[in-house]
């Protein structure tokens, strides 16, 4: 008897860190593309997002010039962008910017230091791109958030 | 340049652009970089004549782009190296052009450079002087030549540079025509200390096709070169009145890995020389080359690399042996061909400072400098190697 009992315990428990590895997964954070308010397009896909952060498309479809900024190589944001939005290795985008900085070819994404002054530079930017993590689990993959005063 | 002044200047150069930057916003962008390294290239003169441990491996650099508007923005680079026999000491302006937007739709863009621009069209030729873009800190000498670098590194001229994306994935067209020019120093090192004479480039066609498939984890560039140099006797000259045709073909491709990298890049160039040396003097061969590099991410901030580089001077004379009798045995055959064998690591300490270290094999001498006249006094063994080491920082 006391031996049922002490499986029992343990499925239990088992059970139990089964249920809260779950809520750890739903609640993981993942990246989302944010957009100046100033922006007219509010979903892009992979390919289109590829190409902006590359900087191969310098401006919206409404002729708006886009401004990318970034986050610092080794944060979580920019290796889920790379990983999860990209479809890229960080060292292939790091190489692509490098070779757009360092020839004159094109320019580089500005770099900012953390989330808030990420969300301050979108904010206060026409035509602005730029991503941070969130929690929020109703965008679509492929949705921008846009965000700024109305 | 001493040291101490050039680190004050660049210290002083950084504060100005960081002002400018404050003054124009993000339309003004600025970046740079500094490094010093040691380097040893014993039993050859590929970095001193007297093949002792040296300092001659700095490099610095400031460039900056300004946008006036969305479809044009002017962007420049001011570098000074020492790299010892090399190249040139000094500062020299790497580019400054115009970029003007010619095309921006979903699908196509296409921007014209005019006036000094970089060589987009190889592997590494739009970055070879920017150190911590490289993969090692010497680049394999058969595609980049360290003598040649200033005439290679870009032209004055005109490039156009287009891209566009279809199902089959994304396309990029480069195309450029200009000159560089060429000092007298860099003229004497290539063609040999009796060369007293004026030594042109009239002028270097150069088109590279890239494409890269939707998958996105390699890309193959097939690209072509077409130049004609030409040199005009000095009163008191070794050298005639002559010219040189270059024909060059390229092929390179990347394969990325989530932890390891592939390269490769070979080409095929045919050389004319036409008098130069004697009335009516003509030497018509093909020199053939190209290395194979892997690179492993150990993590984030480590990298090792091992490479194999092959050049052939003459590809109907591999071994050297025929051009060796050729000069009545003077130049030995050794100089008909230079294969390198590279070990490397770097490890990025911070977001913005990095350690490389690495070391060469090489058999042969094939692409020490000067090329016409070789020096076949210091350059007296067939096999020697290269211990460099270099810190960067860039900003």
């Amino acid at each position: 008897m006391k031996g049922l009992t002490g499986r029992l315990a343990r499925v239990a428990t088992l059970l139990l860190l089964i249920l809260i590895s779950h809520a750890v997964v739903a609640q993981e954070q993942r990246v989302i593309v944010i957009a100046n308010v100033s922006v007219t397009t509010t979903e892009l896909n992979s390919n289109q997002l590829r190409k902006i952060f590359s900087m191969r498309q310098t401006t919206w479809p409404d002729g708006q010039q886009i401004t990318v900024f970034v986050l610092p190589a080794n944060s979580k944001a920019h290796t889920k962008l790379c990983k999860d939005i990209l479809k890229m290795f960080p060292y292939q985008i790091e190489r692509l910017w490098n070779k757009l900085a360092y020839s004159g070819l094109g320019e580089a994404p500005i770099e900012v230091d953390s989330p808030e002054d990420m969300k301050s530079k979108i904010e206060n930017t026409p035509g602005a791109v730029g991503y941070i993590l969130s929690s929020m689990d109703d965008l679509d993959d492929s949705a921008i958030q846009i965000i700024g005063a109305e | 340049m001493n040291i101490f002044r050039l680190v004050l200047f660049v210290a002083l150069l950084v504060s100005s652009l960081a002002n400018v930057q404050d003054a124009f916003a993000d339309d003004f962008k600025w970046r740079g970089f500094i490094s010093q390294g040691l380097i040893q290239a014993d039993e050859s003169n590929f970095v001193d004549d007297h093949k002792d441990v040296s300092l001659r491996l700095t490099e610095v650099g400031v460039n900056a782009s300004y946008r006036l508007n969305p479809k044009f923005r002017i962007a420049g680079q001011a570098v000074y190296l020492n790299g010892g026999n090399r190249y040139t000491e000094g500062v020299r302006v790497d580019f400054l052009f115009a970029d003007i937007q010619i095309a921006n739709s979903a699908d196509w863009r296409a921007n014209l450079h005019l006036g000094r621009f970089k060589n987009y069209h190889w592997l590494y030729s739009a970055t070879r002087d920017i150190p911590h873009t490289r993969p090692s800190i010497i680049l394999p000498q058969s595609v980049y030549f360290d003598q040649f670098r200033d005439v290679a590194l870009g032209s004055d001229g005109v490039a156009l540079v287009a891209n566009t994306s279809n199902s089959l994935g994304e396309w990029d067209f480069n195309w450029s025509f200009g000159a560089s020019p060429i000092s007298d120093k860099q003229a004497r090192n290539l063609l040999g200390d009796g060369a007293a004479g004026d030594l042109k480039q009239k002028f270097a066609h150069q088109a590279n096709l890239v494409w890269k498939p939707a998958s996105g984890v390699f890309h193959i560039s097939l690209g072509f070169l077409d130049s004609e140099f030409k040199y005009d006797q000095a009163e008191q000259d070794t050298l005639i009145d002559g010219r040189a045709d270059v024909n060059r073909i390229m092929i390179h491709s990347v394969y990325d890995a989530q932890d390891w990298q592939f390269a490769f890049e070979i080409f095929k160039e045919r050389t004319i020389y036409k008098d130069l040396i004697a009335p009516g003097f003509i030497n018509d061969s093909t020199s053939e080359g190209g290395y194979a590099q892997f690179r492993y991410f150990v993590n984030n901030d480590i990298t090792l690399l091992t490479r194999l580089d092959i050049f052939d001077l003459d590809r109907k004379d591999r071994d050297g042996r025929i051009r060796e009798a050729q000069f009545g045995g003077f130049v030995p055959a050794y100089f008909g061909f230079q294969d390198q064998a590279t070990l490397g690591l770097s490890w990025d300490f911070t977001k913005d400072w990095r350690i490389s270290a690495e070391v060469h094999r090489v058999k042969g001498a094939g692409r020490l400098a000067p090329l016409l006249m070789p020096d076949v006094v210091t350059n007296n063994s067939k096999y020697w190697n290269i211990y460099a080491f270099q810190l960067m920082h860039w900003f």
